[in-house]
């Protein structure tokens, strides 16, 4: 009512890329040919990506543009984050009506499906022995259906015409009712039966949904009430059963999209932890994983590619559909798939490695020599506990360097032992299967168990 | 108590509802403005909501059963019944149904009647029923609302049904002040609180906590402050405005010489615009110097990447290409803004404009002011309708001054075609209490100036900025717990609160302008919490149609010495 002239404003189609504004689909997916077709082809893009991290010569971190970008837009970030961090506000009221709703449709709705599953028995009746003569099939329908007295009805109850020898009176062969010629709809045998059988397989491939039909050599005479009932019917049926390739595509799309969500993220993880120098991961499990995610980019290109290329008429809002879940697609592909961080040189992940190793021993030695003055100082030579307590701070990385040769040495039945083995063997497993979650679990009890082990072979000593 | 935030909350919780698989948009005209406002349609395609469809224009009869139908609506009458109408004969699988506001319940249950099919999963009112613009700032989108200085009957429901979701969607259950002697202020005030009573059950928020006072909605009248709304802008969301004209966030600027294609039409977001929520209210000076920093670090960058030996260097670029692309994306559209703000700024002087603006609005020098503005008005390179700025600036300054020269300056603009009837609307158009504010101003307030001083402003000089808008200086009123009771009274008798409120709406009848916005943020900046609203946004250009159409039909009192020029408009 108010608000000016033109405003089919819709924010409109924002481009991935560039962040210009399309406004339109089409001139986004246009804009996405003419301005970005370097990087058209999203698959390509990422192949090469990858071939380059798996050798190892790439590492710039993009990270460092956006924060020059930060840093230049900075005046009046402090402000805003103040205007906005603010709180953490609650989504406001809402009132629900479904209850009030559903008790005023649900009732009129089980009365209706009463009067529905009636008329599909008579529907029903109709069709079983139906003869192929037409004067047999008028006797046949007048027999099951109790017609009602044409002399009592002047009008026609539908169009309020009166009848007379031009507008002759006709019968619903469902209800029994008066109508015109005019006011009569016709229902084919084919389409009954797919009525009264939902998995019925029809002769021919019918061409519209619509099931209405004028007069063709056999058919059902109905009026318009048990028509609408009738419809309503089957179009819930087919609503319920009918699933398009372009549905079945989608979920398929949809799953990819939701199983590699986990993926990006134990990626990240990943490479966070190789930084952080730890050995629970190794280049090749973020190798392995990247090429993986690299997978679901091709599947993902591949699924929407196949959406858009469905048949459908030109303009129509299937056609609309189409463009908008593949654009959404190269979305989702370009802002979390592109985007990864690259692989860590190998020769980087060492020297964060033995760094780490060199500080861990310094603060071991550092530990010990504390530990040592202050047992000389305080003469706590009675005491057993203390020096203990800070040597287990280091066992289970000594005991990772230790460890192979225990065992060698040992080679008894010891049930530790095997536990450790066992445990390894599952690393190994889940390692070929990409379950980087079970690997930091299994690497967890690993070292619990190589700690224990220790433990008792300082005991024996 | 962000509105942007409201908005895009109840958008989210319809969407989470419908639940996954894809998704169609059914909306009016007003929704399909208010969801456009919080989320770009890209956002929605992350949200499998790939379609989009107005309720109240010319339709398919498509059928697409595997979609879901998000149904957000106003709940008038028209939208009932096409509402009804498609349940009737649906064309997609399920229907999830949001009225923006109160629905009668008589509605609902016609509603039930047509779902033959079962289709409806999700009835609710979720009050997302006004525009937000920035955080702190929304609109209702009605550009002129009164008429013979009363309200327009339309205007005011909308208005109603306008505040009433601002309040549901913050949860607020305000107290009411409305400014005291304004017809229109006091009608709306008594309206929304005659609604809040009557939908106590909507209303029943946790009252606050002893001893805090409760939040407070004030409501004022555009015609209080009629010059704010004149006034050349110098804040980059304003000086768009003022210059440009923002329409639901969108600039035209297909009338720039030499605009590529892709921004002859451009949006600015708040939300989706990093480059413009950080300079939303940056002036006009801080704002090229950004600009120009920007532009060096992204050239020292491709100076940098430009050195490609390697297959490495040159992967590194393509990988950084995306990221720059982006970048220079935004800031290439405000490069254009800008420099299309700067040439006009020039081309039509707007410095002096602003110079002797600002001077008249916070200074009393009747004679060498008008002296300047006999002057300029007459120049050729102030375009006529900056002449008429002034005029109007003068005419409401100086009307009872001994010597005012308002019909030589009239005159004057008459020989330049000019829209003399305007002057004596105006002069109809502010309040008494306008007037008597502006008589009072004698001197420069030194107090003004000082607060006004903006640390390190480059480029445009605080000379531009001493005005200060009504609605700030109240609000520092309010919040330093000052008495307004006798100019602002409460609607109902409500036992006054010693501390000041700590959370304020004020809506503006006759529509707020981007510098009470800047003037908002500023103190929402010191910790406040206080939203701005208005029947809409003005600019010079659309308070003057407002003007107009809200004196159509008022008697002369003021302007009686006038009336020639307004006649003279008619004939
Ligand atoms: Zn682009
Ligand atoms: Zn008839
Ligand atoms: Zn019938």
């Amino acid at each position: 009512m108010f608000s000016d002239d033109n405003s089919d404003i819709m924010e409109g189609f924002i481009c991935p890329i560039c962040k210009s504004d399309q406004k339109k689909l089409e001139s986004l997916l246009q804009h996405f040919e003419d301005k970005h077709s370097e990087e058209k082809d999203l698959v390509q893009t990422f192949r090469d990506v990858f071939k380059i991290a798996k050798k190892k010569i790439l590492n710039l971190d993009e990270s460092q543009l956006s924060k020059t970008f930060d840093s230049t837009l900075k005046p009046n970030k402090s402000f805003n984050q103040l205007e906005f961090v603010e709180d953490n506000q609650d989504i406001g009221l809402v009132k629900d009506h479904i209850e009030y709703f559903t008790a005023i449709r649900n009732p009129r709705l089980e009365r209706f499906a009463t009067e529905t599953n009636k008329l599909i028995i008579r529907l029903n009746k109709l069709l079983t022995n139906r003869p192929q003569d037409p004067q047999q099939i008028k006797l046949h329908e007048q027999n099951l259906v109790p017609w009602i007295d044409g002399k009592l009805v002047k009008l026609c109850p539908s169009c309020a015409k009166s009848f007379f020898l031009t507008r002759r009176q006709h019968h619903c062969r469902i209800c029994g009712s008066v109508m015109c010629n005019e006011c009569s709809n016709f229902l084919s045998i084919d389409d009954s039966f797919s009525i009264i059988n939902p998995s019925y397989e029809k002769s021919k491939p019918n061409s519209s949904e619509e099931i209405i039909l004028k007069e063709p050599e056999d058919s059902i005479r109905l009026c318009s009430h048990c028509l609408h009932l009738l419809e309503n019917r089957k179009q819930m049926q087919d609503s319920r059963s009918v699933r398009p390739p372009i549905y079945n595509l989608y979920e398929k799309l949809e799953k990819i999209k939701k199983d590699v969500a986990p993926d990006l993220i134990m990626y990240e993880k990943i490479i966070t932890s190789l930084y952080d120098g730890n050995s629970v991961y190794t280049l090749a499990d973020a190798g392995a994983l990247r090429g993986k995610i690299g997978h679901s980019a091709e599947i993902l290109d591949d699924l929407s590619k196949k959406i858009l290329g469905q048949k459908c008429a030109k303009g129509s809002r299937e056609e609309a559909l189409q463009k908008s879940i593949r654009l959404a697609a190269i979305k989702f592909i370009k802002e979390n798939m592109l985007t990864l961080p690259p692989i860590p040189l190998e020769e980087e992940i060492k020297k964060i490695q033995q760094k780490r190793i060199t500080e861990f021993n310094q603060k071991i030695e550092r530990d010990r020599r504390l530990a040592q003055e202050a047992f000389e100082r305080y003469d706590l030579s009675g005491n057993a506990g203390f020096p203990a307590t800070s040597r287990t701070t280091g066992s289970a990385m000594t005991s990772v360097d230790n460890w192979s040769g225990y065992q060698q040495q040992t080679n008894t039945c010891d049930p530790l032992v095997e536990q450790i083995n066992i445990i390894k063997g599952y690393i190994k497993q889940a390692r070929d299967a990409m379950r980087f979650e079970e690997i930091a679990t299994l690497e967890q009890n690993l070292s619990e168990l190589q700690h224990e082990y220790w433990l008792r072979s300082q005991q024996k000593e | 108590m962000n509105v942007i935030k409201a908005i895009q909350l109840y958008i989210d919780k319809m969407i989470e509802e419908a639940g996954p698989g894809m998704k169609i948009l059914l909306m009016d005209r007003e929704t399909t403005s208010i969801i456009s406002m919080a989320h770009s349609q890209t956002d929605m395609l992350q949200k499998e909501v790939y379609l989009f469809e107005r309720i109240d224009s010319g339709r398919s009869n498509e059928r697409l059963k595997y979609l879901k139908c998000i149904v957000f609506i106003r709940p008038t009458r028209d939208n009932i019944i096409r509402l009804s109408n498609e349940l009737k004969s649906p064309k997609y699988g399920s229907y999830f149904i949001y009225f923006s506001n109160i629905i009668p319940r008589t509605e609902i249950k016609a509603l039930a009647e047509c779902d033959e099919s079962e289709s409806v999963r999700e009835v609710k009112e979720m009050y997302a029923d006004y525009l937000c613009i920035n955080s702190s700032l929304f609109s209702l989108n009605i550009p002129t609302c009164l008429h013979s200085l009363n309200w327009q009957q339309e205007a005011l429901e909308r208005t109603v049904s306008g505040i009433i979701g601002v309040l549901l969607s913050l949860k607020i259950r305000p107290t009411i002040r409305y400014k005291n002697g304004s017809q229109p202020a006091q009608n709306l005030a008594k309206r929304v609180f005659d609604t809040i009573n009557k939908e106590s059950s909507l209303f029943s928020f946790k009252p606050p906590e002893n001893g805090v006072p409760p939040p407070l909605l004030l409501i004022l009248d555009r015609r209080d402050d009629p010059i704010t709304a004149l006034l050349t802008q110098w804040t980059y969301q304003a000086m768009v405005h003022q210059l440009l004209t923002i329409k639901n966030n969108r600039v035209d600027l297909s009338n720039v010489v030499g605009v590529p294609n892709e921004l002859k039409e451009v949006v600015l977001s708040a939300e989706q615009d990093d480059f413009y929520s950080k300079n939303l209210f940056s002036n006009f000076g801080e704002i090229a110097v950004t600009i120009r920093d920007l532009i060096e670090s992204f050239q020292k960058r491709a100076k940098e990447q430009k050195k490609i030996e390697t297959i490495a260097d040159m992967k590194n670029f393509v990988e950084s290409y995306p990221q720059f692309k982006k970048m220079s994306g935004t800031v290439n559209k405000h490069l254009v803004v800008i420099s299309e703000l700067s040439m006009q700024i020039s081309k039509k002087s707007l410095l002096e404009m602003s110079e002797l603006e600002q001077d008249m609005a916070c200074r009393a020098d009747h004679s060498a002011q008008l002296q300047r503005v006999k002057k300029l008005i007459t120049e050729e390179r102030i375009s006529i309708e900056d002449a008429l700025r002034l005029i109007l600036i003068y005419a409401m300054r100086y009307e009872r001054h001994a010597n005012c020269g308002t019909v030589g300056l009239l005159n004057a603009l008459k020989a330049r075609n000019g829209r003399t009837h305007l002057v004596p609307k105006m002069l109809e158009y502010i309040s008494q209490s306008a007037r008597n504010e502006l008589f009072n101003t004698t001197k420069i307030d030194a107090v003004k100036l000082t607060r006004n001083l903006i640390k390190g402003l480059k480029g445009v000089e605080n000379v531009y900025t001493q005005h200060v808008c009504v609605l700030k200086d109240l609000l520092e009123e309010i919040l330093k717990g000052r008495s307004i009771d006798q100019q602002y009274p409460f609607i109902s008798s409500e036992v006054p609160y010693r501390r000041p409120p700590t959370e304020i709406i004020v809506f503006i009848i006759g529509g707020a302008t981007y510098e009470e916005a800047f003037a908002v943020h500023q103190l929402n900046q010191m910790g406040y919490r206080i939203i701005l609203g208005g029947t809409t946004i003005h600019n010079s250009e659309s308070f003057l149609e407002e003007v107009i159409t809200a004196t159509n039909g008022a008697p002369f009192k003021h302007s009686r010495s006038l009336q020639a020029f307004h006649n003279a408009s008619n004939a």
